[in-house]
């Protein structure tokens, strides 16, 4: 039986007097990639970011290299493991290669090996020929591409998207299903929301369904 | 209508011919103003970020002091200052009364609560994805600051006009605890008030354009500055 990588136990979130989760189990595995569906407000995203460590949740456990702990005194070092992305990603001000390399800067690579990491990245993506554009004058799909390259260079462990494909064309939708592939390939863990199944089709390894506050 | 005249060419002369009296108390001021100014931003957008980001009780409640802050006249500040700094106040033996540094110290609590409640309020405009994206890319927590910071910078840098702009033209503080010393505490705003109390009006209207063309400068600036904020998102 394959470990998972990562669990997180009974998560609970509420926010005032409502409940947004119940409760929720989720095993991440290596190079497995699940898609969590469910209505507008069902609590995808705060799921999402729970997982990222972007938000606080009410109560959740979290089991990592063979230790469980509460949430809070094991996010810290999950945290550099997960990314999350955005519905709409977040570009930062200046060039589509300063954006790939941001998160580089916080590891101690030198500036030959960002400039090298940068520029394989780029290729990897297909990004080359807009490396010195504005990120921010880019179209949606590619604005997509670059997040996701943001990203891949990091090489997390499990990568969070948060309805990926919304808004995108045919053709970058695929690009952008293409890049997701060869990044499940290399043995990422994916989780992505979504009301659309079939775009995504091949990708996907489990489906579950986020209602009332639980996973089905 | 000729003695107006005739005082605004006079005016004008003193300070196209770099009447070295007039262009002392230009540098004075702005050397005053810009080491305020330098001195309040970090910490006033430090306190912002943080009300914006923070999660600790009573942020409504110092949001609220900062905002009514802003309208304390430069008088009461001035007074406080004065009582502080005066030899039986509990500042007294710094001996920091009619120097440039009280005059520093009042604008800078001038200008911090300016600084606050601009910075809060474009901290808060700016996209709360920013924060997230710069966490989740393994950003420590003062690189996320600078980020959020950088992303809004346009925004700030207006707020950083409009409070220079509030302090190189106030008067009350400069009069009170700077003492309108020639050559040393004599700012523009005081000495155009003592110029014109004397019926000396040449020096006060060439100080005074100094001011309206500082004024038209800066609201020539902001209004570029804005335009670049608006573009950039």
């Amino acid at each position: 039986m394959i470990e998972p990588l990562i669990v997180f136990r009974g998560i609970k979130k509420n926010y005032a007097n409502a409940t947004i989760l119940r409760n929720v189990d989720i095993a991440l595995y290596h190079g497995k990639c699940i898609l969590l569906s469910g209505n507008n407000g069902s609590g995808k995203t705060t799921l999402l970011k729970i997982i990222a460590g972007l938000e606080t949740p009410s109560c959740a456990e979290i089991e990592f290299s063979g230790k469980s702990l509460s949430w809070k005194k094991a996010i810290q070092g999950v945290r550099k493991e997960i990314i999350y992305l955005h519905q709409h990603p977040y570009l930062l001000s200046g060039t589509v290669e300063s954006n790939v390399s941001y998160g580089l800067r916080f590891t101690h690579l030198n500036r030959k090996q960002l400039r090298d990491s940068v520029k394989e990245a780029l290729n990897w993506a297909g990004l080359a020929d807009v490396a010195k554009h504005k990120a921010k004058t880019l179209s949606g799909g590619v604005q997509q591409r670059v997040a996701f390259t943001r990203a891949w260079i990091l090489k997390p462990k499990v990568l969070l998207l948060d309805e990926p494909m919304a808004n995108m064309d045919l053709e970058s939708r695929e690009k952008a299903c293409d890049l997701l592939k060869r990044m499940k390939s290399e043995g990422m863990s994916i989780v992505i929301t979504s009301h659309d199944t079939n775009i995504i089709d091949g990708l996907i390894d489990s489906h579950f369904s986020l209602s009332d506050g639980k996973l089905d | 209508m000729e003695g107006i005249l005739f005082t605004t060419q006079k005016a004008l002369y003193l300070l196209l011919t770099g009447d070295s009296e007039l262009w002392s108390i230009v540098m004075l001021s702005f050397s005053v103003s810009l080491k305020a100014i330098i001195m309040t931003t970090p910490p006033a957008l430090l306190v912002a970020y943080s009300l914006v980001n923070g999660h600790f009780p009573g942020i409504r409640i110092i949001l609220a002091v900062f905002n009514s802050l802003l309208s304390v006249p430069t008088v009461v500040i001035g007074l406080f200052l004065y009582v502080m700094l005066t030899r039986q106040g509990p500042f007294g033996d710094l001996r920091l009364l009619f120097t440039q540094n009280a005059m520093v110290i009042g604008q800078i609590l001038l200008c911090f609560p300016i600084l606050v409640a601009l910075g809060y309020a474009t901290i808060n405009a700016a996209d709360k994805r920013v924060r997230e994206t710069a966490m989740t890319l393994g950003a420590p927590w003062w690189f996320t600051i600078l980020t959020v910071l950088y992303e809004v910078r346009f925004g700030l840098l207006a707020a950083v006009l409009t409070g220079f702009g509030r302090i190189i033209s106030e008067v009350g503080i400069s009069m009170m605890v700077g003492g309108n010393i020639f050559g040393y505490t004599r700012n523009i705003t005081t000495a155009i008030a003592l110029e014109t109390s004397k019926g000396e009006f040449a020096q006060g209207i060439a100080l005074g354009i100094v001011l309206l063309v500082l004024a038209l400068v800066l609201t020539t600036f902001l209004s570029y500055v804005q335009g670049k904020q608006e573009t950039s998102t």
